[in-house]
């Protein structure tokens, strides 16, 4: 259960609860945490992830407002089993990444076809490395 | 809710506190931020009635502070004031015998988390394990408030790792925490709210996560501008 939880890294500008909620929605796009999985108690996580239990609450809040996740009654939190909000976690995050590429890309000028080919280099370079170095374990 | 009003105080004909006036709120970590010599410790010792104040109030729970106060709110200081000879078992015993909330189970709780040996003297502990023996002595009464001053000082990393750790468990939870620092760095995730002294009275407080989320800014980000705008 610890796996996946200790290597968060948190920047210092953006809210820390909210990064925890990316973390999260990270988590569930790349299926380390599945539908209907249960979730570390906020205490848990306070003590995983080495911040603060108010944090841990509000990013807690947080998911279930954006219906993330599910608590009901005394039972342990878990991930939602709606397919269609699940769908929504990864769109949502491949296109905030794509929108901070174009921005960021968008300065140099490069023509379409150029960039697109450079892009699937790179990337199958990238993939193909870390998918070694992990063992490929990714689908596990 | 630990309430501090205009507190004034001069010492050797300095202004040591020029009008210091905040607030910390019970479940959340208030930390007081300022370069040696703006007066923290000053405010925590005036808090716990441990130095005497020109003019000012000090509220607890809406009560001025009193004898009482002190099976509400626990203080641990820089520095251990358990004398030197006694062993960290002897140590617990004495805190034992003053404190009526003394919690027993947790103090050998964190015996166990900070690896401490009960049987070492007190004047043989280092710097980084007498903190964490001073902070076992705080924690370990059961109380709604506790101030530490500068519990991350001259201290190695490792143990300063430890005693971060303290901060994201149920030992200081639902209780309000005022604690000190020069230097933010290990704490900045941990901080609920963050209170600039400098020359004696409060520049700016603020809530963390308020301040990422409305600025963007760091609690660096923001003594910086503080400090040195």
């Amino acid at each position: 259960m610890n796996e996946g939880w200790t290597s968060v890294v948190f920047n210092n500008r953006d809210p820390v609860y909210l990064q925890v909620v990316r973390h999260f929605k990270e988590q569930i796009a790349t299926g380390r945490l599945k539908a209907g999985q249960v979730i570390p108690s906020r205490r848990e996580l306070g003590a995983l992830l080495k911040i603060n239990p108010n944090t841990a609450q509000k990013a807690y809040k947080e998911m279930e407002e954006q219906r993330l996740i599910i608590t009901e009654g005394n039972s342990p939190s878990r991930i939602t089993d709606e397919a269609e909000i699940l769908r929504t976690i990864r769109s949502e995050l491949i296109e905030s990444a794509v929108e901070a590429f174009v921005v960021s890309v968008r300065r140099i000028d490069v023509p379409v076809d150029e960039l697109l080919e450079l892009v699937r280099t790179k990337y199958v370079e990238e993939r193909s490395r870390t998918s070694q170095e992990e063992g490929g374990s990714s689908d596990d | 809710m630990i309430e501090v009003i205009d507190l004034h105080k001069r010492y050797r004909g300095r202004k040591v506190l020029n009008g210091v006036s905040f607030t910390a709120e019970k479940g959340q970590i208030t930390c007081l931020i300022g370069i040696n010599g703006a007066g923290k410790s000053t405010i925590l010792k005036a808090i716990m009635g441990l130095t005497p104040v020109k003019s000012g109030l000090i509220r607890i729970d809406d009560a001025p502070v009193g004898p009482t106060m002190y099976e509400k709110v626990a203080f641990v200081p820089d520095h251990l004031t358990t004398p030197t000879g006694m062993k960290l078992s002897e140590g617990i015993q004495f805190m034992k015998d003053f404190y009526v909330n003394w919690n027993d189970a947790r103090a050998n709780e964190l015996l166990k988390f900070f690896k401490l040996d009960r049987t070492e003297r007190v004047g043989n502990l280092s710097k980084g394990t007498a903190a964490k023996y001073s902070l076992l002595l705080g924690l370990s009464q059961n109380t709604d408030y506790i101030l530490m001053d500068e519990p991350f000082s001259g201290i190695d990393m490792f143990s300063r790792e430890v005693i971060a750790e303290v901060f994201s468990t149920d030992l200081i939870e639902d209780r309000g925490v005022l604690l000190t620092t020069h230097e933010i760095d290990d704490m900045e995730h941990l901080i609920d709210q963050a209170v600039l002294l400098q020359n004696g009275s409060v520049q700016l407080a603020f809530d963390c996560e308020e301040m990422r989320t409305t600025e963007g800014k760091s609690v660096i980000d923001v003594m910086r501008e503080v400090y040195t705008g």
